[in-house]
């Protein structure tokens, strides 16, 4: 019974590789096969959805093992990760909802996409993040769970691109993309601290092993999947990524952002639950993150002007709610929370558009708290708190006058170092060398004996260069035009120097080694 | 002193404000969604005859209105425009001389028709030396013939020449060396390294120049042209913004649009956010944002320059901020008018609603700021100037204004030269990587001019390599490609093409030169309208004298009076098939009456008296003819839709009058014909109704196919046992005309003919993953002003636009002239706007309802953060089919000159093609076609024999494609 578990990821992600094939072969490509594409996908999503209340059933019941081994993924002398699922609790409430969910909105999407030119893309990515879902969910341990939270990362950026004709919706996914790879680092981290600490990965040992963790450790951990879990359910201050995902289909902002993988962070937090009891700093930073998450979104949400923005800061202070109960140790409610929000949430994204005349003649009420009339509270709200800018300001654009810098070292010192190709004899690559070659004119290199480029072929025009200039001023004696502009250069250069030295890019990494170094 | 300046001030804030209303014209005119009318996308333009209105467009918006021509090649693959329309067609556009020869080669006479032909069957463009080279050496090019020549020139060729590679090579090489051209068979990178002798060698064949010297010296003048050239399209054709993305390929309105969209947005929402912004009402638009401009963070954050002082120094007057922007960028004074509409179209959604907004002052909304376009422009220029200077002054070092960005480039032409040839491309792929690291590389504080000036010799040598795609010219891939495909195509063997000179060739090439796209694409339409055309000017001659009720010499069962909307073609049609008792009309009285009173009251005999109640009464029936041969039951049904989520429901409801339902009209029509008194006083209009006739008022939904009816209670009981009798029969043309819609749903199935069919239909405006709730308008390609039995007894497909109109009650025409003045606007407006949202919808429809995003309920966006969609979705014009309306109208050619000579707003329409006049005579079965510089000619076209089918579903069974008009069996009374 417990073995059937394995079928409730492995089944959607059959649809995704058969609807993927048969794109990529062409029998699944044009309008006849849409409804083919379609069945597929929604039958095995069904399918899913009954094993998943079938072992649920049975879970309450108590007739299940709590989790079902399937094999050894990966072992390396005491590293061994094991392909395993949880077939009890919680994980299994989750996935029947979310296999019901996935269901009802790719049951909607068969109308909703009808004829359009991505459909069969569409079917083939919402198959495939139907797996990663499952997986994520069900997976006994952090790796499995990982390789779930990246696909169904991906597949977000793939239905953010969905019109990837638009500039506008591919500069949001990659930003969206980006900005997602943050957590991906702290989840990795999380991953490695488990298993360096805890010296296991899987998450129901995890929790039995909390207990003897000291609280340092326990802080480490879960501090490191807090910052991942933030970023997926795009917490204070990583909101703004939720917003610029709000391009793709309806259905699909339902599903990502709306009802099912939004949700992962706090499921993820919840896996946790032993090892944040027993880290107090790591619980605080829930309630505070929970908190100005929850505040933030209510602020920016009052003055939004679509309905799609709207959705995206309600769903984000939901989830800040329900960080700050699971920080506050409620995590049981957290839980229900989760679950209600879910179903709520599929709701409302998917009637979105008929907003207009569900409300039409019974207008929104308005605010007028004191704080509606200053303009600076109204400008902060309406520039979202200047999130997005902020993190231009203090990461973006410094990394990139770094690199800016790194590449005219490259362009400048090191290419000439390391030399290049030098042309062919008598052979020209512009019109003006043309030009030049036919006047008869070498007056650039008048004083240069050879030429070269790189070290090698420096060192023997040098050698060639100095033997040259030897003969020329032991016979002619007097001070040659090249010194003068020698010395000329090498005061620019030292100019350059000491300016490029005092940025305080250079600065901070100057400090940066200091330190690195002195520990 | 002071006055003259301030005089001079006002003076050209009057101009601003005077020319700021011209925007009008250019900008969409969609009003917020839930006021949605159907009207000409390019109502700016209308005063234009069609084709020279869509040149301008064009040359506006670079957007053409045309449908692509490979859709009109698949129509003529589907047999939907045939040879003979082609040939019609072609020889309306006399300007294009098709008869005239071109050459001769031996006994075969080229004439221009021929190369015309083929032109718009096959694609004749020249392609690109790496195409060439794909051709040449995957596709075989030069050893097969091309893939697309039709099977019965294939064979001629082959009947002269067995081999086809001998016969292929020959053609290419006689080809060539007519044209004196040489295969350029090379790679771009072999510039890089360039032997001596070959650069002479390309010098002197490319350029017909002996020395680099002049070359480049030709290169560098024409270089500088092309910088003045550029800073001279200010206004007109560039934005600043324009010329930023070219030269460094940032676009300022990434940066912008977020900060623009999100204000305008504030300012004009109808009620998404609960917290609107401060004092919005008593500041307006512009105002409320200078009142915020100081709190924004973002001209910190992004370190833009000199923010301080640009947002300090902000004028109160919108207008002056206008003038000071402009000012301060220095755009030239004349060019002021020319670059705000440059920059009005970059986000024409928004500009267009507020726009709309602006002249309309008194739109009710719960919010009362009215905003301005001035505001918006204001806040955009403002902006632009911000970061606009960060650009420059990061870049180059120098403020955004045209005079120094001009005397920097002129300075550093060869700068210039290579951002321009980056941002713009087509750079091969050697100089893009080392154009754009030097790009990339640049700081103003670092002097790099060498740099830019070595690359700028690399691009202008590869500029006179046979390797760019310049201007020169004859090329290989250029003439010789399409000239290698035209030979092919008219069956011309090397041998035959002996005969030939060069002349020939070249006149042949520009005979292809002078039919571009846009010619071509205007023969596609004219050959698709006249194919529509023709088929339903044939059915309406072999119907002639078949339908019923020409003459009311029996009384019917019941007159129901429809919408003159095209969906009800089919539930009348099919109502009538089920009993041929049964008489039809059409009207465009519900919403002209309403119009005209306004909206009629639930209890009209407490608003008006009785003789204005006899008064609309009369006149609405004597629009119709209905004034004598009533029937027991006389049903005015009006029209409506339902579906559920779906933001442009307003656009499938009633379309003429601002998504407004009928607002229960039909029901007060009925009770003030009911009355009594109103039919005493109609007798004395000469108009008697018999005692035993009732009025019904009910509503037809097109959405959920319901049938609502109004006040039945009220009905004599006498009558109720017929009236079952009737809403039975209705029943049953609801399930037909249901299962007729169903032919062309792609998920709906086809094959049973039940009860069942008319269940899925209807769900579907109940169903909220439903994007295609019904066809609303799509399709329609005609309206006939005209009797009933004009159309009755044929089959139109939901194609026609059915307005009820008796001429022999008419006799001077004044009805007619108001009908028209009523439905021709109408109808030409549903007509245009499904046109042009269907040539083009990413650009003048609003692209697919997956993505629309609902904002401040007045329209949509995709994603967060685009331009207001205005337009039709994709969705709505699936199964539309792009021609103009052909308006017939059964009256005398005489009649319908005086009104055409009378009715300026008629005759713009008509006399510039925006939609085809035509008349059915009254008396006998001729048609006449108005043009607009002959007046109207008879349609002479031999009869055909049109097919006659015995009821609608055998027809159209299994057709998922539009079908032609034909004829149905004519049914007598009683069966």
């Amino acid at each position: 019974m417990n073995s059937l578990v394995v079928l409730i990821p492995l089944l959607p992600f059959i649809a995704a590789i058969i609807i993927g094939i048969g794109q990529l072969v062409g029998f699944l490509r044009d309008e006849d096969s849409e409804s083919t594409t379609a069945l597929i996908a929604l039958w095995t999503t069904s399918m899913s959805f009954l094993l998943a209340s079938t072992l649920l059933g049975t879970d309450l019941l108590h007739k299940n093992a709590s989790s079902f081994l399937v094999g050894q993924w990966l072992s390396s002398e005491n590293l061994s990760i094991d392909i395993n699922f949880i077939t009890h609790g919680f994980s299994l409430v989750l996935s029947t909802l979310f296999s019901l969910l996935l269901t009802i909105v790719l049951y909607c999407s068969i109308n909703y996409m009808l004829r359009e030119t991505g459909f069969h893309r569409f079917f083939f990515v919402l198959s495939l993040f139907s797996s990663a879902m499952q997986l994520l969910i069900l997976s006994g341990n952090a790796v499995g769970t990982f390789f779930g939270w990246e696909i169904a990362g991906l597949c977000s950026y793939f239905l953010i691109l969905y019109t990837y004709n638009r500039a506008v919706a591919t500069i949001n996914a990659t930003h969206v993309f980006v900005t997602n790879r943050i957590g991906d680092a702290c989840f990795i981290l999380g991953i490695s601290l488990s298993y360096t600490w805890a010296e296991t990965t899987h998450w129901p040992n995890l929790k039995t092993v909390a207990a003897q963790l000291t609280t340092g450790e326990a802080t480490g951990i879960a501090l490191s999947f807090a910052m991942a879990a933030f970023v997926k359910s795009a917490q204070f201050p990583f909101t703004p990524w939720l917003v610029r995902a709000m391009e793709g289909p309806t259905p699909s902002n339902t599903v990502f952002y709306g009802a099912i993988m939004i949700h992962s962070g706090v499921y993820l937090v919840c896996l946790l639950e032993p090892v944040f009891e027993k880290a107090p700093l790591a619980m605080g930073l829930l309630v505070i993150i929970g908190g100005i998450t929850t505040l933030y979104s209510y602020l920016v949400g009052l003055t939004q002007t679509d309905i799609k923005s709207r959705l995206v800061f309600a769903t984000s202070g939901q989830l800040g709610l329900m960080f700050l109960e699971c920080g506050l140790g409620f995590w049981q409610f957290a839980k229900w929370h989760l679950c209600a929000h879910a179903i709520i949430r599929t709701y409302s994204f998917l009637t979105a558009p008929s907003l207009m005349h569900i409300v039409y003649g019974k207008p929104i009420a308005i605010a007028r708290p004191a704080l509606a009339k200053q303009r600076w509270a109204y400008t902060a709200s309406l520039q979202r708190f200047w999130l997005d800018q902020l993190t231009d300001w203090t990461l973006i654009r410094p990394i990139r006058r770094l690199a800016h810098d790194l590449s005219y070292f490259d362009d400048h010192i090191v290419d000439h170092l390391a030399g290049i190709p030098a042309p062919a004899i008598n052979t020209i690559s512009s019109l003006a060398e043309l030009e030049e070659k036919l006047i008869g004119g070498h007056l650039d290199h008048s004083d240069q004996f050879s030429y070269s480029s790189g070290v090698i072929g420096k060192i023997t025009e040098l050698f060639a260069g100095h033997t040259h200039w030897f003969e020329n001023r032991f016979v002619l004696g007097g001070l040659s035009k090249s010194t003068i502009t020698l010395g000329r250069k090498l005061g620019q250069a030292a100019n350059k120097i000491e300016l490029l030295v005092l940025r305080p890019r250079y600065l901070v990494i100057f400090v940066l080694i200091t330190l690195s170094l002195a520990f | 002193m002071n006055t003259q300046a301030s005089s001079r001030g006002s003076e050209s804030r009057a101009q601003i404000i005077a020319e700021l209303a011209q925007l009008d014209a250019v900008l969409p005119r969609q009003a917020p969604l839930l006021q949605f009318v159907h009207q000409n996308t390019l109502h700016g333009f209308q005063h234009l005859p069609f084709e020279q209105a869509l040149d301008e467009f064009k040359a506006l918006t670079g957007i053409c209105a045309y449908l692509p021509e490979h859709q009109s090649r698949i129509f003529y693959q589907q047999n939907r425009i045939t040879d003979d329309d082609l040939d019609n067609a072609l020889a309306r556009l006399t300007d294009l001389q098709p008869e005239q020869a071109i050459c001769q080669l031996g006994e075969k006479v080229i004439t221009r028709k021929d190369l015309y032909k083929i032109a718009l069957l096959f694609n004749l463009d020249g392609i690109s030396i790496s195409q060439l080279n794909w051709n040449t050496n995957e596709l075989n090019a030069i050893s097969t013939l091309q893939p697309d020549i039709p099977p019965a020139i294939r064979e001629q060729l082959l009947m002269e020449e067995l081999h086809q590679n001998v016969l292929v090579e020959q053609l290419w090489k006689c080809l060539l060396n007519k044209l004196d051209l040489q295969p350029a068979v090379l790679h771009p990178e072999t510039l890089w390294d360039l032997t001596l002798e070959q650069a002479e060698e390309w010098l002197e064949t490319y350029q017909a120049l002996t020395s680099a010297h002049e070359s480049l010296k030709g290169i560098q003048s024409s270089e500088s042209k092309v910088l003045d050239d550029l800073f001279s399209q200010f206004g007109n054709k560039t934005t600043l913004r324009g010329i930023m993305l070219k030269l460094s390929g940032i676009d300022i309105l990434d940066s912008i649009r977020p900060q623009l969209i999100r204000i305008c947005a504030s300012v004009l929402d109808e009620g998404v956010a609960t917290w609107p912004i401060p004092e919005r009402n008593e500041l307006g638009f512009y105002n409320a944002w200078r009142s915020l401009i100081k709190y924004d963070a973002n001209p910190f954050l992004h370190e833009l320059h000199d923010w301080q002082q640009i947002t300090n120094e902000l004028p109160e007057d919108p207008i002056d901020t206008i003038i000071l922007q402009l000012t301060q960028l220095e755009i030239p004074k004349d060019q002021w008018i020319g670059y705000l509409r440059r920059l009005a179209l970059e986000l024409p959604g928004w500009s267009g609603l507020i726009n709309w907004r602006q002249h309309h002052p008194h739109y009710i909304t719960n919010k009362d700021a009215v905003p301005k376009l001035a505001d918006y422009l204001a806040i955009r220029l403002t902006l632009d100037r911000l970061w606009l200077n960060q650009i420059c002054m990061d870049t180059w070092k120098t403020p955004a204004k045209v005079s120094s960005l001009r005397t920097y480039f002129r300075k550093n032409l060869a700068e210039f030269t290579v951002r321009r040839y980056l941002y713009q491309g087509d750079l091969p792929e050697y100089l893009t990587q080392l154009a754009e690291s030097l790009a990339i590389s640049v700081d103003p504080d670092r002097q790099n001019r060498a740099d830019w000036q070595q690359l700028a010799d690399l691009i202008w040598t590869w500029q006179c390599s046979p390797m760019a795609e310049q201007n020169t010219e004859h090329s290989a891939h250029k003439s010789g490609w399409r000239l290698f495909r035209l030979c092919q195509h008219l069956g011309l063997t090397a041998i035959k093409l002996q005969a030939a000179t060069k002349a020939d060739l070249l006149a042949m090439l520009n005979v292809l030169d002078g039919f571009n796209v846009t010619e071509r694409s205007k023969i596609w339409l004219y050959a698709y309208e006249i194919n529509y055309r023709d088929r339903l000017f044939h059915t309406l001659r072999a119907n002639h004298n078949r339908g019923r009720w020409a003459k009311r010499e029996h009384r019917s069962d019941a007159q129901l009076i429809f919408c003159m909307d095209n969906r009800e073609e089919s539930f009348r049609r099919q109502l009538e098939e089920l009993n041929p008792n049964i008489e039809t009309l059409g009207t465009a009285g519900f919403f002209g009456i309403a119009m005209n009173f306004g909206t009629v009251p639930a209890q009209p005999q407490q608003i008006f008296t009785d003789s204005e109640q006899a008064n609309h009464i009369a006149g609405f029936l004597k629009y119709m003819g209905l004034t004598s041969g009533f029937s027991t039951f006389i049903v005015l049904m009006e029209r409506d839709s339902i579906s559920q989520n779906n933001p442009h429901l307003t656009a499938y409801q009633c379309a003429a009058c601002g998504g407004q339902q009928s607002g229960g009209n039909a029901k007060a029509f009925a009770a003030m014909a009911n009355r009594n008194e109103v039919r005493q006083l109609l007798i004395e209009q000469g108009i008697t109704i018999p005692n035993d006739t009732w009025f019904i008022g009910a509503e037809h939904n097109t959405g959920s196919k319901a049938l609502t009816w109004y006040d039945l209670p009220e009905m004599p009981s006498e009558q109720l046992t017929h009236f079952k009798n009737l809403q039975q029969t209705l029943r049953h043309a609801q399930q037909l005309s249901a299962h007729e819609q169903c032919r062309k749903f792609a998920s709906v199935p086809k094959n049973s003919l039940s009860q069942k069919t008319l269940v899925p239909i209807g769900e579907r405006s109940v169903d909220f993953s439903q994007t295609q709730p019904e066809f609303g308008h799509a399709t329609n390609a005609a309206a006939l002003v005209g009797r009933r039995a004009l159309t009755q007894g044929a089959f139109f497909d939901r194609r026609l636009f059915l307005i009820s109109y008796d001429p022999t009650q008419d006799p001077d025409g004044k009805i007619l002239e108001d009908l028209l003045l009523l439905a021709g606007p109408v109808c030409a407006g549903i007509n245009l706007e499904y046109y042009f949202s269907t040539v083009n919808n990413e650009r003048l429809g609003c692209g697919s309802k997956v993505i629309h995003n609902i904002t401040g309920f007045f329209g949509v966006m995709e994603g967060v953060c685009s331009d207001l969609r205005s337009g039709l979705t994709q969705q709505m014009i699936e199964t539309h089919e792009a021609m103009r309306l052909q308006l017939i109208v059964e009256a005398k050619t005489l009649v319908l000159e005086r009104i055409y000579a009378e009715q300026a707003s008629l005759r713009e329409l008509i006399s510039g093609g925006w939609l085809h006049l035509s008349a059915k005579d009254p008396d006998s079965d001729e048609l006449f076609i108005f043009e607009p510089n002959k007046g109207f000619v008879r349609w002479q076209v031999a009869h055909k024999k049109v097919h006659i089918y015995d009821s609608s579903p055998g027809y159209y069974q299994n057709q998922t494609l539009p079908v032609a008009p034909v004829l149905k069996t004519s049914k007598q009374r009683g069966m």
